[in-house]
């Protein structure tokens, strides 16, 4: 389970980010997490793994304080959150297989990656991993020879090689083509399927009706609703977007 | 007479616009539009770029008369001719000389005679006319059938007497021949005896090979390429390892990173401020003239520009792997290995490349302080005024570093 106690996250400059968000994630949900742009949907998704350091309030996954996290310890925590980017990340020059190994890295020494010595166990997990998002007959190609839709498909499988506890996902489809779109959430939703609790900001509401067990609003860094998704209705929906505002479908 | 435009009576043309509430005014009645504008500067604003043009003209004027500019001084351009004209003779090839002699009898101090005739079996023939000579007599020297174009001398012999001189050089036309007339001397010059004439023409024989001078140039020039990858390879290995102290977006994230990218990025601009040449004056009073001195001069120089245009490449990075490669778990050690090194491998690579191919022009005159390379030899043949081997030696440079230049070029296109 993850606790998020009364998060707050000023950067530089006086902008407050997040102010005073709580909620707990029960295991094997899928979260979506919608909002305008700038509402703080990134800087919660990255302060669970401390890719933002959050300025107060705590976050506890299964007993471990993560806010309190230094060192091997941080790092023993990033490695069971796994995370997928709007841009994919992918390292472009590396191939694929690399690139999902990468994944690996939390687990193994200093030496083992300079040399490049993975395991036969990280290889086997690797095989594994390309071979679920599909992608077996692409393993030795580079990376930005990929289409958007496959890369973020090796992003997930890099994650998934941290044999994570949590996925999170900032804005995964952004960037792709409605088809595109719903093969890479099907992914998500799969593996949601098979215990993993996912937490996922998205820009439509109706994909986040789709595959959302559970929907989080967040406008101006502060939580708006938490309830499911089939809840939210227009009154609600303009309160999150603001009135201008009208819902786009995408198929 | 007022001009129309159309027929008149014909509808005025609809406007463009349609009117608005918010119509913008007419500036119809202004007589210039531009004075209209520059009305708004403030006169301190004007005064400030009055100030700032006089200035720089001011500037400029000062550097005309300190840097003693003289347009008419460009008229001495003829005093470079024989450099330039042995740009265009450069000494790359070269035939062996195989001398031809001829000899004849001639009495001085006899009256006139007929010529004197000497042939060889080939043809070769040199005919004197007459063939004996007294004070002010005309005598003339006629060869054929030589080597065209070939020069020779005509020397005066009479060994009881001890005199072996030189009378005259000649040279042979296009058709192998030659004629000189010469005024006989008096007999306090050449007492009356037999004499004997001794035609040399030096005839070129075998096909044209590389000459001396550019065989050696052309040793210097490998020596020179390799004093440009010596000093390029060792900068790259000293430079490498600071480039990531000198970049901010790795160091930038604590206090103590930031003094020491400061620290790096200072030593960077101090090493690179002072010119190869500079250095090369120091390093050979340390080492000694020699190409050894050439690549350390190169070194010391190389590791602020490419310490510079390294840490310039990892700042170009995109973040997005990095951010992806920590929530892994990675540390930073292995961010670095996996995030930042693929993606900065081509274009350290590139820039390695071009920065030979520029230290090849750096090694090319680090020899005139004594540094080595082919810049030594080139400074040698200027002293001996021997323009022929220096225009060898220049020409090998063009070619060598403009060679260098389109490799380097076609291959930074295929790792970009």
């Amino acid at each position: 389970m993850l606790v998020i106690e009364h998060l707050v996250k000023d950067y530089a400059g006086g902008v407050r980010a997040l102010d005073d968000v709580s909620l707990e994630v029960r295991d094997g949900e899928f979260v979506v997490l919608i909002g305008l742009s700038g509402s703080g949907k990134s800087t919660l998704l990255r302060c669970i793994n401390r890719l933002v350091e959050p300025t107060a309030g705590r976050i506890v996954l299964d007993d471990v304080d993560i806010t309190a996290a230094r060192g091997d310890g941080l790092r023993r925590v990033r490695r069971r959150i796994g995370m997928i980017f709007q841009q994919f990340n992918l390292v472009k020059r590396s191939t694929v297989l690399t690139n999902v190994l990468t994944g690996r890295l939390g687990y193994v020494s200093q030496w083992q990656s300079l040399l490049a010595h993975w395991s036969e166990d990280d290889y086997r997990r690797a095989l594994v991993n390309i071979e679920r998002v599909g992608l077996r007959e692409r393993t030795h190609q580079r990376a930005d020879r990929l289409s958007g839709g496959q890369q973020q498909r090796v992003a997930i499988a890099r994650a998934l090689m941290q044999e994570p506890k949590i996925m999170l996902a900032d804005e995964p489809v952004a960037s792709l083509d409605p088809a595109t779109s719903h093969s890479v959430l099907q992914y998500l939703q799969q593996i949601n399927g098979e215990g993993m609790t996912v937490i996922c900001s998205l820009h439509f509401l109706s994909l986040a009706r789709t595959y959302g067990t559970r929907v989080i609003a967040l406008k101006g860094g502060r939580l708006m609703f938490d309830g499911k998704p089939s809840e939210i209705d227009q009154r609600r929906f303009q309160e999150i977007y603001g009135d201008d505002a009208v819902e786009v479908e995408i198929e | 007479m007022a001009t129309t435009l159309g027929p008149t009576g014909a509808p005025p043309p609809p406007p463009l616009t349609p009117k608005t509430s918010t119509e913008p005014s007419s500036y119809d009645h202004l007589r210039s539009a531009r004075l209209e504008l520059a009305r708004h500067e403030s006169p301190r604003r004007r005064a400030l770029r009055l100030g700032l043009v006089l200035i720089a003209l001011a500037v400029l004027v000062k550097g005309w008369l300190v840097t003693d500019i003289d347009l008419g001084k460009l008229s001495n351009a003829s005093n470079a001719a024989p450099i330039l004209k042995a740009l265009v003779q450069p000494d790359v090839l070269s035939r062996d000389v195989l001398p031809l002699e001829l000899q004849e009898p001639f009495i001085v101090g006899a009256g006139s005679s007929g010529p004197a005739v000497v042939s060889t079996p080939a043809g070769q023939t040199l005919r004197i006319t007459p063939g004996s000579g007294t004070p002010g007599q005309t005598v003339v020297f006629e060869g054929s059938g030589f080597e065209p174009d070939a020069d020779g001398q005509l020397r005066l012999l009479n060994p009881s007497r001890g005199v072996d001189v030189l009378f005259t050089r000649l040279h042979t036309d296009r058709n192998g021949s030659f004629r000189e007339e010469r005024v006989w001397p008096d007999f306090a010059t050449l007492p009356p005896d037999i004499y004997q004439f001794k035609l040399v023409i030096n005839a070129l024989t075998g096909s044209p090979h590389l000459s001396e001078t550019f065989l050696s140039s052309l040793g210097r020039m490998g020596e020179t390429i390799l004093l440009a990858l010596m000093g390029t390879v060792f900068g790259v290995l000293f430079s490498v390892p600071l480039s990531f102290l000198g970049a901010r977006n790795l160091m930038g994230t604590s206090p103590v990173g930031l003094a020491l990218y400061a620290f790096v990025r200072l030593f960077f601009t101090i090493t690179r401020s002072i010119e190869v040449l500079i250095v090369g004056l120091i390093t050979v009073v340390i080492v000694g003239i020699g190409s050894y001195a050439g690549v350390l001069a190169l070194v010391i120089h190389s590791i602020g520009s490419l310490g510079k245009l390294f840490s310039e490449v990892i700042e170009n990075i995109e973040p997005g792997p990095i951010e992806a490669i920590t929530a892994t778990g990675a540390n930073r050690f292995q961010t670095v290995l996996y995030g930042v090194i693929p993606q900065i491998v081509p274009a350290f690579l590139a820039v390695t490349i071009y920065w030979w191919d520029h230290n090849l022009r750096m090694s090319t005159v680090i020899g005139l302080v004594g540094g080595g390379g082919i810049g030594f030899l080139l400074i040698q043949y200027m002293n001996l005024l021997q323009y022929n081997q220096a225009a060898t030696v220049l020409w090998l440079i063009v070619i060598a570093v403009t060679a260098m230049d389109y490799a380097s070029a076609a291959i930074r296109a295929r790792l970009i």
